[in-house]
């Protein structure tokens, strides 16, 4: 069975969360606070985690950037405040994405869904993106032999790119591939994984050459400096 | 610009020394001049009255010698007159004299022949209009002339004319040249003496404005950087004080509305800040138990048909309204968040046309027997925060939906050299000119009655105003009732740009703006 790991200071707010999930068939830990939060997630290791921002002992942002640091787990932050700088902060922790108080239940467990599912292998060829080599049934990233860790949601990412060089995907194609939403604007959201990603396999994260910007429209794989689209 | 009327105008102690430089020197200029034609004309009176004496004396002094010359047969007359003209007198002051002989008309042959200028003197130094009246021995016996000698050297001068009489010959005029060298010279050099004395006043003049304009400038000049500083955020900039008078007193004054401004500022940052904290505290503290109000009452819903007919309709009741609530505080926390300029953009490139697009999607989807987006056909990119534009394109667009009474809806995109503009048009209920005034308001309604079965917070069209003035844009809106409204967002391309132009009328083709009126500009 699926287990969420629930962080919420709010009791309340977190036996509803319980009751939901397990409503969606899911089994739920929950935790009160920041600092308890590691232990029963290294002794549980949870399938997802669903995180507040504000906690007692230690920030969502720190706990996330500590699980993030010790596992390619899931990470899903609630926010209270839908402001920028909390949720880049999070976002740039290690959290995959966010939600922001009040959320519809529905909504929540759409999202949970979608970074619990294992991409559907639809090839089992290898991709090749420069010198980074994708195994997708393996799930690995191999650059010049080295296997570099990527959270499933950099792992999707980076194959739904990597697919298709050289097409340009406008950032609400990306939310709608790889985070499943649908008539999102959230920028941030895209702008922030893809800088993550860039730093784990570009060679020069300032200037990406796998993953390259097209100015105005959105991303594309391929060599910098080529136009195709 | 020229650089003499820029510093003209920003530096008043270039300006005071200039206007001082110039009227002192106009005022030596007018002094100066006069002095010299006094000095002038008595130097030359004084010369004439010498000359006129001399010049007499000589003549009678000839006539004596030619009167004794005619006793003593011995002595020729030719060579007294000789004599006349071969040794020019020195005069007293050393000057040049010069002397010339002529024979007046209708004398003898032989008297002709004692006619005679002393040394290189040209005849023609004399002019014959003057001859002419020294021989009717009318008008002055004087005349200003040049001094010619047949060299061709010149020398300006004084010629005293007399008639001599010489026994058994005839008369003869009688010249002597005096000449003014000596005198011009003395001119020439008070002339340099006041020219030099002028320059130095002139120069030293403007030396001492220009000390003691800097002595009341600087303090001036302090003051001005002062304030630029305490401008440019610096607040602890204070003037440098010294003594008591007026211009202390300035500095005084200026450091105290400094320390007044400073308390200020500081008081109201601090008031903004709280008002922030409050806001994220509300906000944080409201959303949570709304989160699990929300979630309970979504479970309660999705169990409602085991329920009475009765707390079924509870159920949705409940739920619709935890909807209202929760929009409604999402667009209170906003609009705290304008008042206390807390909100920040988040700028990207975006594609104006495409978001339209998504928002007519999203708000619509069966939008083609209701809107119609007439855009062009590149992409139009601005850079702009998207999240804010959808929520206005958002407002705009509902808001016609809301009100278009069965007709279309038209979206007209455009853009010029550095503005777009979204214009939502529709045709239905409009507005009158006093509702017209209301509009941007906040919690205004245009049909109280019907609004509050649709909900809305009625925070809609003044969030989408602030947000448009956060981009440096404008939201514009025409409307006539029962031809509709139309409202423009016309936005600046590129961020920290300001809307210069229209790409899209506020008041549609073909409409009086008398019908109607225009609304809320923004000031920006």
């Amino acid at each position: 069975m699926t287990l969420i790991m629930v962080v919420d200071d709010d009791q309340d707010l977190a036996e509803m969360l319980g009751i939901v999930l397990n409503g969606a068939g899911f089994e739920v830990d929950l935790v009160n606070r920041g600092d308890e939060a590691m232990e029963l997630f290294r002794a549980q290791s949870p399938d997802l985690v669903l995180l507040d921002v504000m906690l007692p002992g230690i920030d969502g942002i720190e706990v996330a950037r500590r699980m993030r640091a010790e596992s390619m787990v899931p990470i899903v932050m609630l926010t209270a405040k839908g402001d920028t700088h909390d949720v880049v902060l999070g976002l740039e922790a290690g959290a995959d994405d966010y939600m922001v108080k009040p959320f519809e239940p529905s909504e929540l467990v759409a999202r949970i869904k979608v970074r619990l599912r294992r991409a559907p292998s639809d090839s089992t060829d290898s991709l090749q993106l420069g010198r980074v080599k994708i195994d997708q049934v393996a799930h690995t990233i191999n650059r010049d032999g080295k296997i570099i860790p990527l959270t499933r949601l950099e792992f999707d990412l980076l194959v739904a790119l990597a697919k298709e060089p050289g097409r340009v995907f406008t950032r609400e194609a990306l939310l709608s591939e790889v985070w499943g939403y649908q008539h999102a604007t959230d920028t941030r959201l895209v702008n922030v994984h893809i800088q993550r990603l860039r730093a784990k396999i570009e060679f020069d994260p300032e200037n990406p050459e796998l993953i390259v910007t097209v100015r105005g429209i959105g991303y594309k794989a391929g060599q910098k400096g080529s136009h195709s689209e | 610009m020229n650089p003499i009327s820029s510093r003209w105008r920003s530096s008043l102690a270039w300006r005071v020394t200039a206007t001082t430089v110039l009227l002192s020197l106009s005022i030596l200029v007018l002094v100066g001049s006069a002095l010299f034609t006094n000095l002038e004309r008595g130097i030359f009176n004084e010369k004439l009255i010498n000359s006129l004496a001399d010049a007499d004396s000589s003549a009678q002094s000839v006539e004596l010698q030619l009167a004794i010359a005619q006793y003593q047969s011995s002595i020729d007359i030719g060579k007294v007159l000789g004599d006349v003209l071969a040794v020019p007198v020195a005069t007293g002051d050393g000057s040049g004299r010069e002397v010339a002989l002529f024979p007046t008309p209708g004398i003898s042959k032989a008297g002709a022949a004692y006619e005679g200028t002393s040394n290189l003197l040209s005849p023609k130094s004399i002019p014959e209009s003057f001859r002419k009246l020294i021989r009717a021995k009318k008008g002055n016996k004087w005349e200003r002339l040049n001094i010619k000698y047949l060299g061709g050297h010149q020398e300006r001068g004084i010629a005293v004319g007399n008639i001599i009489t010489v026994p058994s010959v005839g008369k003869f005029e009688f010249y002597v040249l005096f000449s003014l060298a000596q005198q011009d010279q003395t001119l020439s050099l008070i002339l340099r003496a006041l020219w030099l004395t002028g320059i130095a006043l002139v120069f030293l003049l403007s030396l001492i404005t220009w000390l003691i304009i800097r002595q009341v400038i600087s303090p001036v000049r302090d003051a001005a950087v002062v304030a630029e500083q305490l401008t440019a955020g610096d607040l602890d900039q204070r003037m440098n004080v010294k003594g008591e008078n007026e211009i202390a007193r300035l500095g005084y004054a200026f450091n105290e509305m400094a320390v007044v401004l400073k308390q200020q500022i500081l008081r109201l940052e601090n008031l903004s800040r709280l008002q922030q904290r409050f806001v994220s505290d509300v906000s944080h503290e409201l959303r949570t138990p709304l989160t699990t109000v929300r979630m309970a009452s979504e479970v309660i819903y999705a169990a409602r048909a085991n329920f009475d007919p009765s707390v079924q309709r509870s159920a949705e009741l409940l739920l619709a309204q935890i909807d209202r609530f929760e929009g409604l505080l999402s667009d209170l926390l906003e609009v705290s968040r304008f008042d206390a300029e807390a909100a920040v953009l988040d700028i990207d490139q975006i594609d104006l046309t495409n978001l339209v697009k998504r928002t007519v999607d999203y708000l619509h989807p069966s939008r083609e027997r209701i809107l119609t987006i007439h855009a062009p056909h590149e992409p139009v990119f601005i850079d702009a925060d998207s999240r804010r534009i959808e929520r206005i394109l958002r407002n705009l667009i509902s808001n016609a939906i809301d009100h278009r009474a069965d007709k279309p809806v038209d979206i007209h995109i455009a853009e010029s050299e550095s503005e777009a503009a979204v214009a939502v048009r529709d045709y239905g209920i409009g507005f009158n000119d006093r509702e017209s005034k209301q509009l941007f308001e906040r919690f205004w309604r245009a049909d109280p009655a019907r609004a509050r079965v649709r909900g809305g917070s009625g925070l809609g069209l003044s969030i989408a105003l602030e947000d448009a003035k956060l981009h440096q844009g404008l939201l514009e809106a025409w409307g006539s009732p029962a031809r509709g409204a139309n409202f423009v967002l016309t936005l600046p391309k590129r961020s920290g740009g300001f809307v210069a132009s229209h790409p899209l009328p506020v008041i549609p083709a073909g409409e009086s703006s008398t019908l109607s009126e225009m609304v809320d500009r923004t000031e920006n």
